[in-house]
């Protein structure tokens, strides 16, 4: 892949312009380094990665995705009340959950649990699926986790898809999943895996499920893309599903020995930070990776620990 | 009981049957609502099958469970409901023709709607012909061939063709139309356009089966069903009197009727309204004799003489009643038609030499010869399949074939779990599988090919591998291998280029539908290596009889 294909000059001086006034925001957030749950709180708008474990053999993903909001400082901080709050899980295989290429509907349970305890008017889910959404919702459990919580299902329609502005370096104009872009808070759930292009799909790259057209051409320039759409979405969170990780075959797996147990969800209010802290779990340096190191270098965030606040939690 | 009822009763049960036929169409499809316990998703391949009996009315009809008995050599599933039409047949002549029919029913409203001819014009119509005798060639023509081994049954079969042309024209057109009504007003800059839209086609989709499908050749099989519906100009049921086989079937059946038609010939004045009213030109007119296997049961006749000089009743007789009108030509005709068709089947070689590259069977299909003794080409398969890939053959199966289901993987992709085609097939030409046994076996609809000249990193365009990424199996079938290909500016480039493993692929056919190339992708599947076929193989393997 390219890095230096040809910008404008304008163009250029507004992503210097972006970079430093992270940097510096960045700067200014990691001074009071607070491991108390309620300094996170009151840090809320600060860059933080709390890292969730289940260590006992019998932990719930429910309380364990609980304990990383209260880490956080509770849903409160981050989804108001009368909020329209829209999910982006990654359930785009119609395979069973279990297979590791699809968020665990227990975690998107809880954190649907969580969004309506904090007052929330709607919960939506919304993926555009690769396999048929009908089987995607139904084989992944979605369906059911829709049923039980009362959030409502989005099925991609081309209706919903809408050509809009990306104004990212790579995608101009591009059809969106208009759901995803309406609405007060922007969550963003994705599963942890291997993908045979991007090396690894995790939060930014789970943002070529919330877009229509020509899809299989993103391939040609993949983390530029990934870039463009994580910075077009910007979600106001990323709680990556960890519990069980695809480590080869990727993404779609389909066998019990492509999946390990890792019992890990990482929670962070920054993209770069989400997906270099998961990158960790599959041996990689976030540098390796390419939209990772391309996300830190357009300023979405960043993965130096000196510019986070870190925490870990063991359950 | 009184006339009137009786008419009423018809119009009733029409109206539910009808009713029937077209919801059981539109649930033809996978729900969206579909909530499986965590303890499902979590524990298996879930098998996803609609809860709808969808195939009530192939199992009701007699002609597909007589025809898939004699060619097949199979007793369909349900076909207690078929022999019991018989037995009712056996009492009460064509009553399925008058009261259950769902196409019958279409023609009688598109007659009522625009009648054919007026007065004595009409009366003159309602006579019977000897066109009225080619059903009965059709018949014989469809049971020999389909005793010798070609049954394309299916195709004139009025339960199917009506499935079909609804399933795989009507519906779609409809769909279409509306979907891009409602894109437009999407696309819309007015937010009013916009949430309009949304709930219309919220409201809308299920009926059409939420994706909007579309069938390739489709609009033959609606040019076919427009013409059937327009013969009704000529004269009234012209389909039920003249063309339809089941009608014919159940004719021969209702000899034995016991519900009969009885003529008062004093109280007649040979006004001939009744004649007037007949939908099935079966000779009401008290002058003439009552041909009871041309009778539909419609009580037109009954419900407007003037005079009561007809009135059905029930009569055991030891005498039987009228022959049906067959004609010697239409049998003999028949039976050279039935002999011969099947012969002309075997000139396409398809059953028995290489098929062609493009007849990729839905998973579960039998082997080639057996699943073409079988085959409906009701399109409930194609109507019911998730991602539009089965469709309408022309050519492709040969003769014998001709609409048949085949997978076009531009159209769509068979899903690596999905086995709903199977569990629909009303005769059993697409085996019911579950996904376990799908991915185990593992049944192989064809293998992949890649097409260098056209891929992307093969060709030295840059990199891509959509298709490796899709591969559903593990490990996948599609690998990859860094190679140095020269690029567009002669300087060497290195690149992932794809390979396909052939004892991996199943030819579930999602590379070829996602490839980035359109209209002829740079990775194609074909049928050969199907696993129902001993002959279409690629690799010498140790179970190849």
């Amino acid at each position: 892949m390219d890095l230096n294909y040809p910008i404008s000059r304008r163009e250029s001086l507004k992503r210097i312009a972006q970079v430093s006034a992270s940097l510096a925001g960045a700067a200014l957030g990691i001074s009071p380094l607070l491991s108390q749950s309620s300094g996170l709180a009151s840090a809320a708008s600060k860059r933080f990665v709390i890292e969730g474990i289940g260590a006992k053999d019998d932990y719930k993903v429910k309380e364990l995705t609980r304990m990383v909001f209260e880490a956080a400082g509770g849903m409160g901080q981050f989804v108001s009340k009368g909020d329209i709050v829209a999910i982006k899980p990654n359930i785009s295989w119609a395979r069973r959950p279990d297979l590791a290429a699809t968020t665990n509907p227990e975690v998107l349970e809880a954190v649907i649990e969580l969004c309506l305890d904090a007052g929330a008017k709607k919960v939506r889910i919304a993926d555009h699926t690769i396999h048929d959404a009908r089987r995607c919702f139904a084989l992944t459990g979605v369906g059911t986790v829709a049923k039980r919580t009362g959030a409502e299902l989005i099925f991609p329609r081309s209706s919903l898809m809408k050509r809009m502005k990306l104004h990212g370096h790579r995608l101009d104009v591009w059809p969106v999943f208009v759901p995803l872009v309406e609405a007060d808070k922007l969550l963003n759930v994705p599963v942890a895996k291997v993908h045979s292009v991007s090396t690894l799909t995790l939060g930014m790259k789970n943002w070529i499920g919330a877009v229509g057209g020509r899809r299989s051409a993103l391939h040609q320039d993949i983390h530029q893309s990934i870039v463009d759409l994580a910075r077009f979405f910007n979600p106001s969170l990323t709680l990556i599903d960890a519990t069980r990780i695809m480590i080869t075959n990727g993404p779609s797996g389909g066998s019990p020995s492509d999946v390990a147990a890792k019992h890990t969800l990482i929670l962070s209010n920054n993209q770069v930070a989400a997906d270099a802290k998961a990158a960790g779990l599959f041996g990689y340096d976030p540098g390796e990776i390419g939209f990772i190191r391309l996300g830190q270098k357009w300023g979405l965030g960043t993965y130096d620990p000196k510019k986070l606040i870190e925490q870990r939690m063991i359950l | 009981m009184r006339a009137k009822h009786l008419v009423w009763i018809r119009r009733t049960s029409q109206a539910v049957f009808l009713g029937l036929f077209l919801v059981l169409l539109v649930m033809s499809r996978l729900p969206e609502d579909v909530y499986l316990q965590y303890s499902v998703v979590f524990s298996s391949d879930a098998d996803l099958r609609l809860d709808q009996p969808v195939t009530f009315f192939f199992q009701l009809d007699p002609l597909i469970w007589l025809s898939s008995l004699v060619s097949g050599h199979r007793l369909i599933h349900g076909f207690w409901w078929a022999l019991g039409l018989l037995l009712v047949t056996l009492f009460l002549g064509r009553a399925f023709c008058g009261f259950i029919c769902p196409l019958g029913t279409i023609h009688h409203i598109v007659g009522w709607v625009k009648p054919a001819l007026k007065g004595d014009r009409m009366t003159k119509a309602n006579q019977k012909t000897p066109g009225n005798r080619v059903k009965y060639f059709l018949l014989i023509t469809l049971l020999v061939g389909a005793i010798i081994g070609l049954n394309i049954a299916g195709l004139i079969d009025p339960i199917s063709l009506l499935f079909r042309s609804m399933a795989l024209a009507v519906l779609p057109a409809a769909g279409i139309g509306l979907k891009e009504t409602f894109d437009m007003m999407a696309a819309s800059d007015i937010k009013v356009l916009n949430y309009l839209s949304y709930g219309g086609e919220a409201l809308v989709s299920p009926v059409f089966g939420y994706g909007y499908p579309a069938y390739k050749t489709a609009w033959l099989i609606g040019l076919i069903f427009l013409v059937i519906l327009f013969l009704n100009r000529i004269r009234p049921r012209f389909w039920c009197r003249i063309l339809c086989p089941l009608g014919a079937l159940l004719g021969i059946f209702s000899r034995f009727s016991i519900l009969r038609l009885e003529k008062d010939h004093a109280k007649c004045t040979e006004c001939s309204l009744c004649a007037k009213g007949c939908q099935g030109a079966a000779s009401p007119m008290p002058s003439q004799a009552w041909e009871n296997a041309e009778c539909v049961l419609c009580f037109n006749c009954f419900d407007v003489c003037p005079e009561d000089a007809l009135s059905f009743s029930f009569r055991w007789s030891p005498k039987l009643n009228k022959k049906p009108d067959m004609g010697r030509r239409a049998v003999l005709g028949g039976l050279v038609a039935g002999i011969s068709l099947p012969l002309f089947a075997r000139l396409d070689f398809s059953a028995h030499h290489v098929s062609d590259p493009r007849l990729i069977r839905p998973p579960g299909a039998l082997p080639e010869e057996d699943f073409l003794r079988l085959c409906q080409r009701c399109g409930l398969c194609m109507k019911a399949c998730p991602t539009n890939v089965i469709n309408p053959t022309l050519a492709e199966a040969g003769m014998a074939g001709f609409w048949t289901p085949h997978l076009i993987m531009t159209q769509g992709y068979c899903e690596y779990t999905c086995t709903l085609c199977g569990s629909l097939c009303s005769t059993g030409a697409i085996t019911e599988i579950s996904a376990k046994e799908k991915l185990e076996r593992p049944i192989k609809i064809g293998s992949a090919y890649i097409d260098r000249g056209r891929c992307l990193p093969w060709s030295g365009n840059g990199p891509c591998i959509v298709c490796q990424e899709l591969c559903p199996t593990s490990p996948k079938a599609i690998y990859l291998r860094k190679e140095v290909v020269p690029s567009p500016t002669h300087a060497p480039m290195q690149v992932d280029v794809p390979y396909v493993d052939l004892k991996r692929c199943n030819g579930c056919g999602i590379c070829e539908n996602k490839c980035p190339v359109r209209g002829r992708p740079a990775i194609r599947v074909i049928a050969a290596g199907e696993s129902r076929s001993i002959r279409n193989q690629i690799l010498l393997t140790g179970s190849v009889s």
